[in-house]
């Protein structure tokens, strides 16, 4: 193993550590904030995991998250105390009776003409699985779709773009259903197996960070297998793959549904911390945001991604926080884009491996990396 | 149903100015430019402040835009996009960070707020324009309403793109852009300024993108956000029609602003944008390198 492998490990093991430590630091809301903050992480990696690994841009990442908070948000609707309190026996959402028309039954079946889809949901369980299961099926379909056709680079950035926008103006115009451009609000908490996650809990906490190390662990191992060198290869130079015989988009489909799965289990547990659910999440400026995030931690180092995402989000509300720069913070955080993208187009990852290579470099003279490494670098 | 079709023509030029920008940076330099929306949203503000400050018109706010935002776009092809030639993602995502910045310049009237200093105009409250009394109402034409101000968009539009056609075809600064979207490297060669070109090039389009600004701020509010959902539209324009086919970008701002205008009137808007999408999805699906692309090299 080589030394900067171990560093490498050791890295994992610090931040996974540093995150699990952080409850005894904080107050209540502070870990309510941090949880929103390691969410945000997962969805650094899953951008990491298809842009870094995979070469494919994926603007319209939003779309999974906020499907899976969206499934997961309208089953801890109708079990909010406020769907209960409404005089029938089964629970019905709160905007459906305001908008309901006169004489409409109080039931989900059919108190307004989309109410149905909601049924299922009564369950937690329902809205927990489809949270999951939903982006990935919407992902491997258009995965199949998109990279069947051979469709790559900026192409597939706008047909994600589109598809997330289309997406969310659909939400929104099924007002009577989704409760359109105002979201689910005023939820109930999540219970599994007789746990509440309370989401100023320690409890809510630890799930976050739980669902991020195993993230990042999983990602990591992943891009190690024969599937993650080849998936490398063919960002790389998909031709060469095909001609060696590689079912190229097969492995694109494969990581783009992974890396949908990721957001979709993020936008969950948002739903969990942050109790709403709403079309921003489906936002362009969002999906764009996150492709930042990865950016600026480093697109393809993992641990930088998430550490990116984590980091914007904490000078974000910091700065957000000063008082002189209250209106100033959103600019702020435009320059640094700029900055980044100029003089440090590999991100923080990028250059944390820099640093690490000049100190091993330091550390044993004799072991200077070979002149085709160099290159290989370089390019 | 003329009336229709009308609307239709004019959302497609408004849609088609803006696209205009877009497809010729991304055409010729390979870059996509996210704070195009924002040169948009500019040009509506020089319409604002011109009328305020000026008491200018509309009619003038138009060259003026063209200036203002021409120069705007000059200097961040200086700062910013010259650096990240070849690196397609990169000008995506350093534009964007642009588009931030400029958004919270104008919300923040140029930092001036800091100061406790106020331009009226500026800010972040929404903004009208008046249009023109001669502008106003409605005409008609062959059993149907047509309204005057649409009219005068087309009529710009299409002098416009009668211009943009003219420099690229039948002008030697046009000849070296062509030469530059055909090969870049090859234009070099034969000794054509590659930078100075697409610095001009980079300009031009974001003027463009001014005007629209103008001619948008007579029927729409103008603020600072406003500027987000005409760049997406823009690339969906450009990509419908095929990147670097002036013809293909002319005809899909068409072809999607009558479907806009014909969903609209038979359901609502937010589905008219919603099945507009859905359109662009399919003919990347279908069509991968747009209605209209020039065969290969």
């Amino acid at each position: 193993m080589s030394i900067e492998r171990k560093f490498q490990i050791a890295a994992y093991v610090l931040f996974i550590a540093v995150i699990f430590a952080a409850p005894v630091f904080g107050d209540e809301f502070w870990l309510n904030r941090i949880s929103k903050y390691l969410v945000y992480g997962m969805l650094g990696v899953a951008i990491a995991l298809t842009w870094g690994y995979a070469g494919i841009l994926n603007l319209g990442q939003g779309l999974f998250f906020g499907l899976g908070a969206y499934m997961l948000a309208m089953s801890l609707k109708l079990s909010s105390l406020t769907s209960l309190q409404q005089g029938s026996d089964k629970p019905v959402p709160d905007f459906m009776l305001w908008n309901a028309e006169p004489g409409a039954p109080t039931e989900l079946c059919c108190i307004n003409k989309g109410s149905f889809i909601w049924l299922p949901f009564q369950s937690q369980s329902v809205g927990l699985v489809l949270g999951i299961v939903l982006p990935v099926a919407i992902a491997g379909a258009l995965g199949m779709l998109v990279f069947r056709k051979r469709i790559s680079g900026v192409f597939v950035s706008i047909i994600t773009l589109a598809l997330v926008l289309l997406v969310r103006l659909v939400m929104v115009d099924a007002q009577p259903v989704t409760n359109g451009f105002n979201g689910l609000t005023d939820l109930g908490w999540l219970t599994i197996g007789g746990i509440e996650f309370d989401p100023y809990s320690r409890a809510t906490y630890y799930l976050c960070a739980a669902c991020l190390s195993l993230t990042l662990i999983g990602a990591r191992l992943i891009v190690e297998t024969r599937a993650g060198m080849i998936l490398q290869a063919i960002r790389d130079d998909h031709v060469r793959a095909r001609y060696l015989g590689f079912d190229v988009s097969l492995y694109q489909v494969f990581f783009f549904v992974i890396s949908a799965g990721i957001a979709g289990v993020a936008g969950m547990l948002y739903v969990v911390v942050a109790e709403f659910a709403s079309p921003t999440f489906m936002d362009l400026s969002f999906s764009v945001t996150m492709v930042v995030w990865a950016a600026v931690g480093g697109r393809s180092s993992l641990l930088g991604a998430c550490i990116g995402a984590i980091l914007i989000n904490m000078i974000e509300t910091e700065v957000s926080e000063t008082e002189a720069l209250v209106e100033a913070w959103k600019a702020i955080i435009g320059l640094i884009f700029v900055l980044v993208v100029l003089f440090m187009p590999r991100g923080l990852g990028g250059l944390a491996h820099d640093v690490l290579r000049q100190f091993i470099r330091r550390l044993k003279p004799g072991t200077a990396p070979s002149p085709l490494q160099q290159q290989s670098e370089a390019l | 149903m003329l009336d229709i079709l009308f609307i239709g023509l004019s959302l497609g030029s408004i849609l088609l100015l803006v696209a205009l920008g877009l497809a010729i940076t991304y055409g010729a330099m390979g870059v996509i430019n996210m704070a195009h929306g924002e040169m948009v949203m500019i040009g509506a503000y020089v319409a604002v402040l011109s009328g305020i400050w000026l008491k200018a018109s509309l009619l003038l706010a138009i060259p003026l835009a063209f200036v203002v935002t021409a120069l705007l776009g000059l200097l961040i092809e200086r700062v910013v996009v010259r650096r990240l030639y070849g690196r397609l993602l990169d000008t995506l995502l350093a534009t964007w960070g642009i588009a931030i910045l400029l958004q919270q310049a104008v919300r923040l009237e140029f930092g001036l707020s800091f100061f406790g200093i106020h331009v009226e105009g500026l800010g972040a409250g929404l903004q009208n324009v008046a249009v023109p009394a001669y502008l106003q109402g409605t005409f008609r034409l062959a059993g149907a309403d047509i309204n005057a101000y649409r009219t005068f968009i087309i009529a710009v539009t299409a002098a416009l793109t009668l211009a943009t056609w003219f420099i690229l075809y039948r002008t030697a600064a046009g000849m070296q852009v062509r030469a530059i979207i055909r090969n870049p490297n090859m234009a070099a060669a034969c000794g054509i300024d590659v930078k100075r070109v697409n610095a001009m090039t980079f300009a031009f389009g974001s003027g463009l993108a001014g005007v629209a600004g103008v001619m948008m701020s007579g029927f729409k509010t103008v603020f600072p956000d406003m500027g987000t959902t005409m760049v997406v539209d823009g690339f969906m324009v450009v990509v419908t029609g095929g990147v670097g086919s002036l013809f293909g970008t002319i005809l899909s701002s068409g072809l999607l602003g009558e479907i806009n205008a014909l969903v609209a009137i038979g359901t609502n808007d937010i589905l008219a944008r919603a099945v507009v999408f859905g359109v662009v999805i399919l003919v990347i699906l279908v069509k991968p390198s747009g209605l209209f692309s020039f065969k290969g090299r």
